[in-house]
């Protein structure tokens, strides 16, 4: 767990790319997104970089020549998979931070009104993040690398368009119904599913040709 | 006796290629080749000895233990080579050692670091900015530096010129002066080989043609030379492989005697190399 954890810290360092990608798309949601309300803003940002995270690294386990590597190290297929969905908790963890100090320095620049930290929002992204790996993990195991992008983007613009749709909603029976769920029914339904996913990733995995 | 890995009936169906019933054993403290001409299934086999390809039928046992059922404990013992560099080109020397390093309960920093003195490598360069042969020269000082009893090496000498190929040969003769460890070594470039080797698995179109010493190999083939007046279509069919040109012919054979009797004084027999043995069987 803590060889692949800093294998994926170390490749996110040292990615321009992604680097560039970490720094400036805070900036560009807050241009895209400046109509949203605040906790809103937070609750996209953490789910976005945690999802932009754990992709990275799982794309360098499913597609790419590095992919030999890892999987001739000694771990087996069942623990390599069971890692990957734990260390979506890890990156959930370091994005929290990361933004923390990110939307800090922007609130007390004045830039801009943003929430920089709040515990029900982060409480609220758990159940979003875990069903979001929960769908595209197993896909990016069973297809070719880029059915999975395509599905991960798919998933990640309903998701951002339901967020921003839902900020402008007046609809009172959706807002009614969304405050009658409660968190806890969200995240045993999350659960659920992200256990269910857990054990087609294994079974799915474990007699993939690499 | 006890094999450091032994391949049994190995199966493996692609859409347009067959890996069909693959057996071989390799003893520890002895380097076995593994030749065959491109496309003939030795990366296939390596990846499937590897696990990276799942297998359709037969058995691996590496230190006498499934290589499936015992994945971790049998990978924690093997050093890995490649084709290719499959390292991340942007992390750096040390990076990468660090992330490969946690993965083994063996891992050496002081060996490491002295083949890395050894083989003239910066700690401090990144992968991408390193020569083919450097990153040979990674790939080795990794695969050496954990205490791994057997080594597996997929054309590791492919693309190299011959003074540093001499130097990965001489790093492998030392690594087999333990005897406890062995090499298994796939290669097209049979030179190679008949320096280091103790054991040959030719491969070839998915089938083992042979696994023998290499001492029997080179025992029981020859080069027969002689005129075009000798060959019809009962002599032509004494041979493995045939060379044809206007003064005379080449051929190989694996059955010395008779062919010592069948054409007397009107050939020559020589001893074949392994690439002889290899291109006639592979050319018929």
């Amino acid at each position: 767990m803590i060889g692949i954890i800093k294998r994926d810290i170390l490749l996110i360092l040292s990615s321009k790319q992604t680097i560039l990608l970490m720094l400036f798309y805070i900036p560009f949601l807050m241009i895209l997104a400046e109509s949203f309300h605040p906790e809103s803003f937070y609750f996209v940002i953490i789910v976005l970089y945690t999802f932009l995270m754990s992709m990275s690294s799982f794309t360098y386990d499913i597609s790419g020549k590095s992919k030999y590597i890892m999987n001739s190290l000694p771990i087996n297929r069942k623990e390599l998979v069971v890692y990957k969905y734990l260390s979506i908790f890890v990156y959930l963890g370091m994005t929290i931070v990361f933004a923390g100090v990110y939307l800090w320095i922007i609130h007390i620049l004045g830039l801009a009104n943003v929430d920089y930290f709040s515990l029900r929002v982060i409480k609220n992204t758990i159940p979003i993040v875990m069903m979001y790996s929960a769908v595209v993990f197993p896909v990016y195991i069973r297809f070719e690398p880029r059915i999975g992008q395509i599905l991960s983007l798919f998933v990640f613009i309903l998701f951002f368009t339901t967020i921003g749709n839902l900020s402008y909603t007046r609809d009172k029976a959706i807002l009614k119904f969304l405050s009658l769920m409660k968190w806890e029914y969200y995240m045993a339904i999350a659960l659920l599913l992200y256990l269910l996913s857990l054990l087609l990733s294994i079974s799915l995995y474990k007699e993939k040709d690499i | 006796m006890d094999y450091i890995l032994e391949v049994n009936n190995l199966r493996k169906e692609f859409k347009n290629f067959t890996l069909d019933n693959i057996s071989f054993k390799l003893e520890p403290g002895y380097i076995m080749g593994f030749i065959g001409p491109n496309g003939a299934g030795k990366s296939t086999t390596i990846k499937l000895i590897m696990n990276l390809l799942k297998k359709d039928g037969g058995e691996v046992r590496i230190f006498g233990k499934d290589h499936e059922k015992y994945e971790k404990e049998v990978k924690n013992r093997i050093g890995f080579v490649y084709d290719e560099n499959y390292y991340y080109e942007d992390l750096s020397i040390r990076a990468m050692k660090s992330i490969v390093a946690s993965f083994y309960s063996d891992w050496d920093d002081d060996k490491f670091n002295q083949y890395l003195r050894d083989f003239d490598l910066n700690p401090k360069a990144k992968i991408k900015t390193l020569s083919k042969g450097m990153k040979m020269k990674f790939s080795l000082a990794v695969a050496l530096s954990h205490n791994a009893d057997l080594i597996i090496m997929d054309e590791p000498t492919s693309g190299l010129d011959p003074v540093f190929r001499r130097e990965v040969l001489d790093i492998l003769y030392n690594v087999i002066e333990d005897e406890r460890k062995s090499i298994f070594f796939s290669t097209h470039i049979t030179t190679d080989l008949e320096k280091i080797a103790d054991y040959i698995t030719f491969i070839n179109k998915g089938k083992i043609v042979f696994s023998k010493p290499k001492d029997e190999v080179l025992e029981s083939y020859a080069i027969v030379r002689g005129g075009l007046d000798i060959l019809n279509d009962s002599t032509r069919k004494e041979f493995i492989g045939i060379r044809e040109t206007k003064v005379g012919f080449e051929a190989l054979t694996d059955n010395i005697e008779k062919t010592r009797k069948t054409f007397g004084d009107k050939v020559l027999i020589e001893r074949a190399n392994l690439e002889d043995i290899m291109v006639y069987s592979v050319r018929g």
